[in-house]
């Protein structure tokens, strides 16, 4: 187990989440899809905070979950009030912009 | 053996994160990111940072994915019918993204690892730098870091309640 093989699998957790963003439609699952990269985010700078013997990288990795709650509580009372509005959390259904 | 328990440990991970995605219901994708959560947080231990294996699990697991199981039971949303996950455009998105994920491991792999191997090396538990180095760390050197993520919780709290807030008429 090499620091490249934690890097390898976090950057596979971020293009699975990034794909996800990319492809769903739903508004809580393109949620759920941030947490998996800012997961993958996570892997890594614990990786690195390990390697290099550091606790810089453990900080970072609080201060990432701080905002991963405060992204999911405003994230997920923008749905809410989506689903309030249209009746549907399908986000391509959602088109106030194209007129 | 660590190296057995690190693979089996990704392997879960990547599979659970795929199913984040593919599965149709959002439930079923919230089990799922449980899973990769609680996997991740064994990855943690396997490297020594015990003090972000256990936030992993009280806040993300105890917190945040039972903030979004009650949001999806008080939803609903059983009626809404999605569009197709694999749809061309989607796919299109994904294979850009996937040939980008090849390029970057090829030029990855063609550098043999660019990280000098006399440092530490991830996975040998037990000796990572433990909870009083962190602490010291977070209050000393990244106090005012910590502060703004305390204002941020608090804007995040009052911005949640005034979204989600009934629309009044306004006099």
């Amino acid at each position: 187990m090499s620091l490249e093989s934690v890097m390898v699998t976090g950057i596979v957790l971020f293009i699975i989440g990034a794909s996800g963003f990319l492809l769903r439609g739903n508004a809580i699952v393109l949620l759920l899809c941030i947490e998996v990269m800012l997961n993958a985010v996570n892997l890594i700078l614990v990786g690195f905070a390990r390697y290099l013997y550091g606790t810089e990288g453990q900080v970072f990795v609080f201060i990432i979950m701080t905002v991963s709650a405060a992204e999911a509580a405003v994230g997920l009372a923008i749905v809410v009030a989506l689903v309030r509005l249209f009746g549907t959390a399908d986000m391509t259904r959602i088109n106030l912009l194209k007129g | 053996m660590d190296t057995l328990v690190f693979w089996i440990l990704a392997g879960t991970a990547v599979l659970s994160a795929l199913a984040v995605v593919v599965l149709k219901n959002p439930m079923n994708s919230v089990v799922a990111l449980l899973v990769t959560l609680l996997v991740t947080a064994g990855l943690y231990l396997q490297m020594g940072a015990f003090v972000i294996a256990l936030f992993q699990v009280i806040l993300y697991v105890g917190a945040v994915l039972v903030l979004f199981l009650f949001v999806i039971m008080t939803l609903d949303l059983k009626s809404s019918r999605e569009r197709p996950v694999l749809s061309p455009r989607g796919l299109a998105a994904a294979f850009t993204a996937g040939i980008f994920f090849i390029a970057g491991a090829g030029w990855f792999a063609s550098r043999g690892g660019f990280f000098p191997k006399t440092a530490v090396s991830p996975g040998v538990p037990g000796n990572g730098p433990g909870i009083r180095e962190i602490a010291l760390d977070l209050f000393t050197g990244h106090l005012l870091v910590f502060e703004l993520a305390s204002v941020l919780l608090l804007a995040a709290a009052v911005a949640a309640l005034v979204i989600v807030r009934k629309e009044r008429s306004r006099p």
